[in-house]
Order: C-alpha cells, then structure tokens, then sequence
C-alpha cells in the first residue's frame, strides 16, 4: 500500500488524516472515549464511516479492542484523550502486550508547543508506555499523520503482533497539509528453515520415542492450527496445549492430552514429565505451564519452532531450534517425520483415560465445571468464550470445548481482572453471528461492570455468566493451601444484587442457586436476542483442582486439600 | 560478566529509551554508553553490559526493536 507519486494529494488537518488512513486500513470499528486533547478527531469522525463504540471507561475500550482483534484476526484500534484517558488506557495495551494482540492506540496529547510544561493533562504517555508497546510514535506534523497510521499498522500487525501507540499532539491534529508519500515497509522477512536445522530437527525426531508437542498461543496467531492439525494427523505425536494455546486442536482428536501446567491436566503434566523430546512450538517456557523449570521435562532434548527468533533459548536452551513461520516449519516437518510409536501413543491414551474429567461432584448446588461443559456443548463450537481471571478462568480452560484459538478470549500473559466483559463485547462486535459468551466472576466483573452500559446502549447481545462464590476466589483458595487459612481481603459476601444491578443498566437478568436450574437457564442464556446476565450462587469453597503447588514440579500436582 | 554491543539505531522518538529500557528490564546491568548522531537519522550505540543471562538473548530481543537496525557483540 502506498500514496507515493500521488500528485496534486488533498490538504486535510492531521485529524481528518487519522480518520481517512484508518479507513484506508480497513478499520471499521474504533473503541474510545473523547476529551479535550483529542476533541479535533471527533470532530473528523463525524463525517467518517468508522463505527465509534462509546465505552464508559477507557480500560474498557482497550480491552474491548483486543477483544475484538483476538476474536476477528484483525487489529483492534482504541482511542482516548491524553493524561487520564491515555493512563486509563495502559492496562489495556499492556493486556495486548502480554498477549500479542495487534492493537492500535491512539492517545490525544496536548499541543506540542506546551509539551513537557506539565500543561492540564499532560502525561508522558509515550514515555509510560514503552515497555508494553511494541512501537510507538509521536507525530510531529499533519503532513505524517496517515503514514504513521499505516506504518503502525503494519508493525501491530506482522511478524509477533503486538500494540502499537500514536501520541497526536493537538495541534497537529488542528494543523493543515498534504500528506507526506508513505509506502509500506517490506514485511519482515519470512526465515526459511535452514536445511541443516531441518535435517537436525527430523533427526531428532526419528530418534525419539516419546515426542510430545508443546503448543503455545504462537499456533493461534500465526493461523497455523490447520497445519499443526495435519501434522498430527500425519505423525500422532501426543499434544499438549498452553492456556493460550487451547483450541489449537479439536479438543476430541485423540492425541490432545489437555493444558499443562499449574491447572492443567494430570495427563498432560505426566506426559511432558515422561516425554524424551519437547517439539515446541509458539510457546515460550511460561513459569505458569512448566512449574519449577529445572524439572520441567527433565528427560526430553528440545526442538523449539518459533517465529519470534528472541523466544528460542529464553528460559530453556534448545537443542535444535527452527525460527520462522509456523505453518511453513510444520509443512516442512510434516513430509519428513516419522510416526510416533505405538507404546508411547498407548501410553498416553491411558493417561487421558485415567485422568478424564469428572462432573459427578456431590450435592445439589451448582457445580461450575458441568455448567461450563454443559453451556459450551449448548452453545456449539462457533461460539466465543471471553473470561475473567481466577478460579472461574481456570474452569473455562479445563471445562469448555475450545476448538479454535480466536474463541477462548482469556488474558493469559497478563491476568487482568476486568478483561471478560469488554472483550466480549469487542469479540461480539468483530462477530455478530456468533454466540459470544463471557465467563465473569464477582470479583472481575465489578472491575469494568460499567460497560453494561456499552452492552445496553448498543444492544450488544453477549451472554454474562457470572459465577458468584463471595469471595476472590483464586486468592482465597492460595490463602486456603499456602498460607495456613489466614483468610487477607478476599471476603465479597456484601456484593451488591446483580441481578437489580443489570437490571438498572436495562439488562435482562435472573439468579440460578441450584443444579436442578442450570439447563434451563442454559436454553434462557442462549435464546436471549440482546444483551442477557445470569447470576449463579456457587459454592464459596470450591477450588481449582488439580494445581502444582508454586515453586514445586509439574509432577507434583495436588489434586485435593486432602 | 561483562559485554560490549554494538547498535545500530533508526534516529526516532524514544530509541535510545527504549533501547537502555529493554536492556535493564531484561536483567542487564548498563555499565557504560556511548551514543552518537553518525547520519542525519542515524545513531551508533555502544553499550557494556553485565549479566548472568547470555548476552546473544539481549541481541536478539533489541533486533526486536523496530528502530534497531543491527546489533553485534563485540
Ligand atoms: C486487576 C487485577 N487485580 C488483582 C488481580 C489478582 N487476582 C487474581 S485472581 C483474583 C480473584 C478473582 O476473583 P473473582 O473474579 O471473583 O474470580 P474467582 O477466582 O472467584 O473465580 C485476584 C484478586 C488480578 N489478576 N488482576
């Protein structure tokens, strides 16, 4: 894409740049909310076809915007004033940061001529945001203001993605000009694997006899699920999948031994416990998946495929290592690599077995992971699931059918209490047919509870799930096992009715206590035509099961207090 | 222990920052800097650093930097 050569280019003001690039782009949709330093864009979106949704909080629109660019491959774009609309912003782009969501954030900021006086509103949002964006810009002139947009664009959207930042000082946005010629940059480079590496990898390959692959998020972003699904399909080597790397294979195919880590299943731990070769791919060693790193598939050598070259070698050293796109290393392989053996696959069918979920929990109260089954099965597999954090988010991981990366909507790098609900709408937003379903808790729903009000004005039909236990769950349930039941602020048992709650945003809602409800307010949730809440009572006791005790070995997994 | 690198860096806004930023967060102490405007939008930086951590990793995380042109250990 480019504009150079162009003669006899219109002179617009810097806003009406922004607005035009970003349609230019394609965006069709910008999350944001207005203020003094960024007052000359709204001014140019009125006359725009861009789709402005009105948050209530800024955090809100950010995190709407990865909701939105994580459910539709496309880049999400926020939009806030500066000073306190740009730090409300941060959470958000730090969210994507951790995530590799592509993201674009515009950020109003005052005239440049009062930049650095400590001017009303002025904050270095540039400066704050340098470590969790992966580029930013300030923008000097009206003249470079589409350029920028397209530049940052690009750079949100290849390679690893990430956000990206555009600091637009008032006047530029005032300021009058042609634009600048701008061509895109040459997408960065595609590595092809180097032969040697490649014959390296297969040799490794034919020479192991437990191969396990280690799925990360990196599969999802690089699109490579069909690929890495032949890839099984062709060797039968064993998988095991990251929280972001759910969803990478059908959840049914019978070489999927689950999530590792510190809640995942006891199958998957034990297979990468017993596994002689780790085939990692797009997953980068998180102390959440391996536990205590030094124990961490103590007997495999490591052959790690990833497009981010900086990941290889980061927290484990690789015996061979392969960087570049991911569909195109696992083409490669694929043709070449043996097939796993029959002992090994043996083995880890009976793990799968022998650890199976199971949903027959005593009592008659509601029993989270079978409302969790039951609801995904209920919804299908095109539906979305966007969650919160805590214990909530790890029954989503483990109880919900994921069977495509871009519909488990979870904050995975950075945990962020507040995420489900905004993401949800952006997901919804992005994909209008689809079921879009968020799982909140008591807790992270009163963060952003405010964008009801989003769901409501736009009549953004998601579906709230909201598992109330009382309490702040996870930390409640850490305070449980780690710190002898000195139970620190974690009470919630005052929370407000949230059933009269939504209800004053004009949401549709009801309250289930019992198991005997849940089907039916299974079918109520799903045939809802707009936005609809259910509140469920769930046990304020109940814990994640199984977990690796922090600091211990994913071998070590607790399956009970007991 | 101690190492040399030499960048080869895109003059924008924040390069510099964002360059002695990623290196500290990623557990390198900066010892010494030499930086200098060489073309109208260009720098060379030269940074000491020491770490536990293998430098060859800090390489390739600034090559990450979008205004990191080159980067070599000296
Ligand atoms: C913004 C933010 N603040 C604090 C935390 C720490 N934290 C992680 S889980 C959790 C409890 C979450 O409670 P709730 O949403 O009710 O979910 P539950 O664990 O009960 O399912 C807290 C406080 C966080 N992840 N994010």
């Amino acid at each position: 894409m480019d504009n150079a050569g162009t003669p006899g280019a219109a002179v617009r003001s810097g806003a009406q740049w922004l607005v035009s690039a970003l349609e230019a782009e394609g965006v069709d949709t910008i999350f944001g909310y207005p203020g003094g330093a960024i007052m000359p864009v709204y001014d140019a979106l009125v006359d725009s076809r861009l789709r402005h949704i009105l948050v209530r909080h800024e955090q809100g629109a950010a995190l709407a915007a990865d909701g939105y660019a994580r459910a539709s491959g496309r880049i999400g774009v926020c939009m806030a004033t500066s000073g306190p609309g740009a730090t409300n912003l941060l959470t958000g782009i730090a969210n994507a940061f951790m995530d590799s969501v592509p993201m674009l954030a515009i950020t109003g900021q005052v005239s440049s001529a009062l930049m650095g006086t400590d001017a009303f509103q002025e904050v270095d949002i540039f400066g704050m945001s340098l470590p969790v964006v992966k580029h930013s810009f300030i923008v000097r002139c009206a003249a470079d203001v589409a350029a920028t947009v397209h530049e940052a664009c690009a750079i949100a959207c290849s390679g690893r993605p990430g956000p990206v930042l555009i600091d637009l000082p008032k006047d530029v946005q005032l300021a009058r000009a042609a634009a600048a010629p701008w061509r895109s940059r040459e997408a960065s480079a595609v590595h092809a694997a180097g032969a040697v590496n490649l014959d390296a990898a297969i040799s490794l390959m034919s020479r192991s006899a437990r191969p396990l692959l280690y799925v990360g998020g990196g599969v999802g972003i690089a699109r490579a699920e069909t690929a890495l699904r032949d890839f099984v399909a062709a060797t039968a080597v064993p998988v095991v999948c990251t929280l972001k790397g759910l969803g990478a294979l059908d959840p049914d195919q019978p070489e999927f031994m689950g999530m590792l880590g510190m809640h995942g299943s006891p199958a998957a731990n034990h297979a990468v416990q017993s596994c002689d070769l780790l085939i990692v791919l797009g997953a980068r060693f998180d102390d959440r998946a391996t536990g205590k790193l030094e124990t961490f598939a103590p007997g495999a050598r490591v052959l790690h495929i990833d497009a981010d070259a900086a990941e290889i070698g980061k927290l484990r050293g690789a015996d061979v290592a392969l960087g570049g796109p991911l569909e195109h290393m696992l083409q490669l392989l694929a043709q070449h690599s043996p097939v796993a053996t029959e002992d090994w696959r043996a083995h880890c069918a009976s793990l799968r077995s022998l650890y199976a979920n199971r949903y027959d929990a005593p009592g008659d109260d509601v029993y989270a992971p079978a409302l969790l089954r039951d609801l995904s099965r209920a919804a299908g597999p095109g539906s979305i699931v966007a969650c919160d954090v805590g214990q909530h988010q790890m029954w989503v991981a483990q109880h919900w059918r994921i069977n495509a990366c871009s519909r488990h909507l979870t904050s995975g790098g950075l945990g962020t209490m507040g995420y489900g609900l905004p993401a949800a709408l952006g997901a919804q937003l992005a994909c209008p047919e689809a079921h879009v379903i968020c799982v909140s808790g008591d807790g992270s729903i009163m963060m952003n509870l405010q964008e009801l009000a989003t769901a409501r004005r736009y009549g953004i039909p998601v579906k709230i799930v909201l598992l109330d236990n009382g309490c702040l769950g996870m930390v409640r349930q850490w305070q449980e096992l780690f710190f002898e039941q000195r139970y620190s602020e974690v009470d919630l048992s005052d929370n407000p009715d949230f059933v009269a709650l939504a209800a004053a945003f004009g949401i549709e809602a009801f309250a289930i206590e019992r198991r005997a409800d849940v089907s039916a307010a299974i079918d109520r949730l799903l045939a809802a035509k707009g936005p609809i809440l259910c509140h469920v009572r769930i046990d304020p006791r109940a814990n994640v099961w199984p977990l690796v005790p922090p600091g211990k070995s994913n071998g070590e997994m607790m399956d009970s207090a007991a | 222990m101690r190492q040399r690198l030499l960048i080869t860096l895109r003059d924008t806004d924040g390069a510099l920052q964002r360059l002695l930023g990623t290196a500290e967060r990623r557990g390198f102490r900066i010892c010494a800097v030499h930086a200098e405007l060489v073309e109208s939008a260009q720098s060379q930086v030269a940074i000491t650093v020491e770490s536990a951590r293998d430098v060859a990793l800090l390489a390739r995380q600034l090559l990450r930097l979008h205004e990191v042109c080159d980067v070599c250990v000296a």
